[in-house]
């Protein structure tokens, strides 16, 4: 479903050697598997999910999303399929404040050209089911940081997407609330057969995976999963 | 806290947001510019008059004044100095005339004063007094040659200095003449830019055919004889001369320059409330950081009362940058652009071209700014003294109950509108604030139905950019700016329509009395110079016979006219000859009937006057009264008339009445009827032979007259469409920079809908919809409150001061504003909303 192929991705820094952000990272996810790709700041990760996004285009390698080479798509084309081919979790949720949150939960189905009525029959389900049934109406600002998450989940979802890709999606949650609105996200997946790529760097999310990677200066690592949940517990 | 700590913390600040806080201080800038400059123009003519009066009169408390142009017996100048408790009496021959140099020309009121008494009057006398032993040459030149003295910067203007010949046009006379010498600013002061020159009476006299004639007599009394002194006057003059105060003529000036004066204050104060808008739409754009920098400040544990000394700091450095900016900007505009132009009054008063900037017009610049950068810095003190929260505070837009006051209020103000245009015309400033504040209070809920109506219409379409546009538009958190950015807009488009399509009717009224008056005669004569654009300057007639001679002429009538002050007005008097067919202009008649009144004013002893002046003296159709000519006249009213654009008001009578009330039969003008078969052109060539070249009269065809006149028109009206320009210039302006910059500052935003899948056309197209709707919606209610407004000037003008205006509704006006401000200004701004839609996506992720 999404493969990556000896992607290669380097920034450069001022005069001095280009920093390698992902160095030869091969992956492949299938359909409906969650995988979660592990790793501290700096290691890549979020690269690696701009370059699934079609939003960076390697240096060499190539990402293949059913069956079709990302580097191939024309600019237009790549925002129709961030449009209707993807949904995106980030840890930043800038809802539109002066929509309401139905109207935010609905806005890439308006960008497909959806009319409203049947823009808002296709997201008041997923609304309802992410609990957000009674405030439909509210404007971002009156709205919870993990309400605002569900809401940004709503929109992902929207579209009817094939792939989700998850930024850091509890970055800004205290725990309890990230652990259910990271719960929610992967159980609505999982019932749509969805594939995910989960990036975080915290060892809890990961447990939601059905598969975890760990990367390390732009390279896939062994995952030590006792290792990483023992040092978090001990904080 | 240390002063030291302060500035540090300010430095810091400034590295950050350097180029918001230069945007507040040019918005800030302009707009005290723009204020300062209107300011100084409309009390530079003002002062001109005053100074010039005292630069005669200095302390003397009374003036003799000539009701003719051809003043008075100089004998009566012997008997006012016998009555007792006359300290001294200081005697004055005025006329206008034309000087012509080796480099130009220029009117000129030509002053005769007698060095012997010079020394009793004002600085400009005094000093004309103290040269005459201080510079023996001067001396010889004023006394035993004839000559003049300049200002300098006249004679500059003319090309001739001192001992250098220059060439007078004074009553259709044409005379070479020395200039003895030339006065400095330091001399007589702002004096130095009047358009005078000085010689002696009997000079004067000479030059201007007044021979043992006086215009004015100045008077010093003794401390508590006033009231006998002017008793003893009125015995001694009877009706025949004018007693006045001193320095009447700045009375006269004022209620004349009345008009002019309000529409320069009615763009001052829209001037102001554009700038003030302007400075505020750039402070909004620097509240956000302001109140993140507040939050910072409490976060690091600063009292309260440190931080308001912190923000107390950065307004007292951005009062004194954008005043100082703004002083030094309006200072320039004042110098090239709004210059105080004397244009059609100098036809009738002694104004100078000189810029007098007053410490009222610093100190309104002055509190303009502080007002704007107070209201700026101080914005964020919400967050000051609530109770400290984690989160900054977001901007919020009008609460409910607010929205409700400001309705109620801008219907109040729409209200008050009415009740001056309706009941109170006099007031219409009064009225004209009223409708800006209804406006301004209106806006909030007109902007909303604006943007709802906007959503309803795009419905249909399936396009996610005006929905875009709508969402953000609604957003309470740039309600202000949004708010402040419509405002700007409807403020400039407002004050634009409302004056431009006043000046439109009163300028073709105006074009109509032209054409009624000038067509009177197909080809004039008149004595030469600008001044002289009304036919107000009367000269011996010696020509008449020679013109009636000519083959091309059927007949020359005598057109007499000049103007007249009765109460505090200095009236246009204009007496066609008998034998005109038509002599009350047929447009400007608003009462009575127009064969009637003609066949009564032909007939003698019945006049026509203006409808502002039968009303101040209680006058109507058929009522008899006194005019206070040379010699009284008891006359009824045939008719009321306009102003014919003289804003103190006309009189028209027969020529053959003014010569008897002037005790004249000089004419102010030849009024030739060509014989069949001779066209008015050649006609007019045939009478410029027959005077000779150098005649000292000006011959032209009615339609010359009436492009001329036309063009005096235009120039008097020209300030106001400079100023109007400026200010459309500035809102639109500062609606690019606020809406530019509220945009690149949506970059962040931009990007994580680019990440979402929004291509960066959809977003462009979204933030030109946005500024469309936002600029549209200010402007077009801007346009429709300019309707109003004009309403409400026309109905002032003509009420009011009764000027001829052509009543209309300034829809293209009002249109073409809307359209012009809106377009440029979603023009310009689609150059930094095509940048900011380019942001790359990539930017809304962190790694």
């Amino acid at each position: 479903m999404l493969e990556f192929q000896q992607v290669v991705k380097y920034y450069g820094v001022g005069d001095g050697e280009p920093v390698h952000a992902v160095d030869g990272v091969s992956l492949s996810l299938n359909k409906g598997e969650l995988l979660a790709l592990y790793g501290p700041s700096g290691s890549g990760k979020t690269t690696l999910l701009l370059i699934a996004a079609a939003l960076l285009t390697p240096d060499s390698g190539s990402v293949i999303v059913n069956g079709r080479d990302l580097s191939s798509l024309s600019e237009k084309e790549a925002s129709s399929y961030r449009l209707q081919e993807i949904g995106l979790v980030r840890q930043s949720f800038n809802l539109l404040a002066g929509a309401s949150t139905i109207d935010n939960a609905a806005l890439k189905l308006f960008g497909t050209g959806a009319s409203k009525t049947a823009a808002h029959r296709r997201v008041a389900p997923l609304l309802q089911r992410l609990g957000l049934e009674g405030r439909l109406d509210h404007r971002g600002r009156q709205l919870s940081m993990g309400e605002r998450q569900r809401v940004m989940i709503a929109r992902a979802l929207s579209t009817e997407p094939s792939l989700v890709l998850a930024d850091e999606p509890t970055g800004s949650l205290d725990s309890e609330r990230g652990r259910e609105v990271l719960g929610l996200l992967c159980e609505l997946c999982r019932e749509r057969e969805l594939t995910v790529l989960l990036v975080t760097h915290d060892a809890q999310a990961a447990k939601f995976a059905d598969r975890v990677c760990a990367l390390r200066d732009g390279r896939l690592v062994e995952y030590e999963p006792d290792l990483t949940l023992a040092a978090t517990d001990a904080r | 806290m240390k002063l030291s700590n302060i500035l540090r913390l300010y430095r810091d600040r400034l590295r950050v947001g350097l180029v918001a806080e230069l945007l507040a201080v040019a918005g800030i800038a302009v707009g005290v510019a723009l204020l300062f400059a209107s300011h100084v123009a409309s009390t530079s003519l003002d002062r001109s008059v005053a100074q010039l009066a005292r630069g005669i009169a200095g302390n003397m408390q009374f003036q003799l004044d000539a009701r003719s142009p051809e003043g008075f017996d100089q004998r009566l100048l012997g008997e006012v100095q016998h009555i007792t408790g006359v300290q001294a009496a200081l005697p004055v021959v005025e006329r206008q005339a034309s000087m012509t140099g080796p480099s130009g020309s220029v009117s000129i009121d030509l002053l005769g004063a007698d060095p012997r008494f010079a020394r009793a009057g004002g600085p400009l006398l005094k000093r004309f007094s103290h040269l005459q032993p201080a510079n023996n040459s001067s001396h010889s030149q004023l006394t035993s040659q004839p000559s003049i003295a300049l200002p300098a910067p006249i004679a500059q203007s003319v090309g001739a200095g001192p001992l250098q010949p220059v060439t007078l046009q004074v009553n259709g006379h044409q005379t070479q003449t020395l200039v003895g010498t030339t006065l400095s600013e330091a001399d007589i002061g702002g004096l130095v830019h009047s358009l005078i020159a000085l010689a002696p009476v009997s000079y004067v006299q000479r030059l201007s055919g007044m021979t043992g004639r006086l215009s004015r007599i100045f008077l010093a009394v003794k401390p508590g004889r006033e009231r006998a002194v002017h008793a003893a006057l009125q015995r001694l003059t009877g009706d025949g001369v004018n007693i006045r105060g001193a320095d009447f003529d700045a009375t006269l000036f004022s209620q004349a320059a009345g008009p002019a004066n309000q529409s320069t204050e009615l763009f001052a104060a829209i001037s102001a409330l554009v700038g003030i808008l302007l400075a505020l739409n750039a402070m909004l754009l620097t509240v956000p950081r302001r109140r993140g920098y507040v939050f910072d400040l409490r976060l690091d544990g600063y009292s309260r009362s440190q931080v308001v000394r912190v923000l107390l700091f950065d307004a007292l450095v951005l009062w004194l940058i954008s005043s100082v900016v703004g002083l030094g900007l309006g200072e320039m505009l004042s110098v090239k652009l709004f210059r105080p132009e004397a244009g059609y009054l100098s036809f009738g008063f002694p104004i100078s071209s000189q810029r007098i900037v007053t410490w009222q017009s610093v100190a309104l610049g002055g509190a303009v700014a502080l007002l704007a950068s107070g209201t700026g810095v101080f914005a964020p003190l919400r967050e000051i003294f609530a109770p400290f929260k984690l989160e900054s505070g977001e901007v919020q837009g009008l609460g409910g109950r607010l929205r409700t006051v400001a309705l109620a209020g801008g219907l109040v103000c729409l209200a008050l509108t009415t009740a001056v245009l309706l009941f109170a015309p006099r007031s219409a400033i009064v009225g004209i604030a009223s409708l800006s504040a209804a406006l301004l209070l209106l806006l909030p809920v007109l902007f909303d139905a604006s943007v709802s109506a906007f959503n309803y219409l795009r419905r249909p379409f399936r396009g996610i950019s005006p929905y875009l546009a709508v969402i953000e538009l609604r957003d309470r958190s740039n309600y202000a700016r949004s708010l402040a950015i419509a405002a700007t807009g409807a403020i400039a488009v407002f004050g634009s329509v409302a004056i431009q399509g006043a000046r439109s009717d009163l300028k073709q009224g105006l074009d109509a009395a032209v054409r009624d008056i000038d067509t009177t005669g197909q080809v004039w004569v008149t004595a030469a110079g600008a001044f002289n654009t009304f036919a107000t300057t009367p000269f011996t007639s010696t020509a008449l016979p020679r013109l009636d001679r000519l083959p091309g002429v059927a007949r020359v009538s005598v057109y007499r006219g000049s103007f007249l002050n009765w109460g505090e007005r200095r009236l246009w008097v204009l007496a066609p000859p008998s034998s005109v067919s038509s002599p009350i202009p047929a447009s400007q008649l608003t009462s009575g009937d127009l064969a009637t009144a003609s066949a009564r004013v032909r007939q003698g002893g019945w006049a026509v006057l203006s409808q502002a002046l039968a009303a101040e003296h209680g006058l109507h159709l058929g009522s008899s009264f006194t005019l206070p000519s040379p010699r009284a006249q008891r006359m009824r009213v045939a008719g009321l008339i306009t102003n014919l654009g003289w804003p103190p008001g006309a009189l028209i009578l027969n020529a053959d009445e003014y010569a008897r009330a002037w005790e004249s039969s000089n004419p102010s003008a030849y009024q030739i009827q060509p014989r069949q078969g001779h066209a008015p052109a050649s006609v007019s060539s045939e009478v410029r032979q027959a005077l000779g070249e150098n005649s000292g009269f000006r011959v032209e065809t009615a339609s010359q007259r009436e492009h001329r006149h036309y063009a005096s028109t235009r120039q008097a009206l020209a300030r106001l469409t400079e100023i109007e320009t400026l200010v459309l210039i500035a809102a639109t302006l500062a609606m690019t920079t606020a809406m530019g910059t509220v945009i690149w500052q949506r970059r962040a935003q931009l990007a994580d809908m680019q990440a979402e899948g929004f291509r960066r056309g959809v977003l462009w197209r979204a933030l030109l919809c946005e500024s469309a709707v936002l600029l549209g919606t200010g402007c077009s209610i801007g346009a429709l409150f300019g309707l109003y407004g004009q309403l409400l000037l026309n109905h002032a003008l003509v009420t009011v001061t009764g000027f001829p205006v052509v009543q209309s509704v300034g829809v293209q006006v009002a249109l073409s504003s809307f359209a012009l401000v809106t377009a440029v200004a979603v023009l310009v701004i689609a150059i930094p909303g095509y940048l900011a839609a380019r942001v790359h996506p990539a930017i809304s992720f962190q790694d």
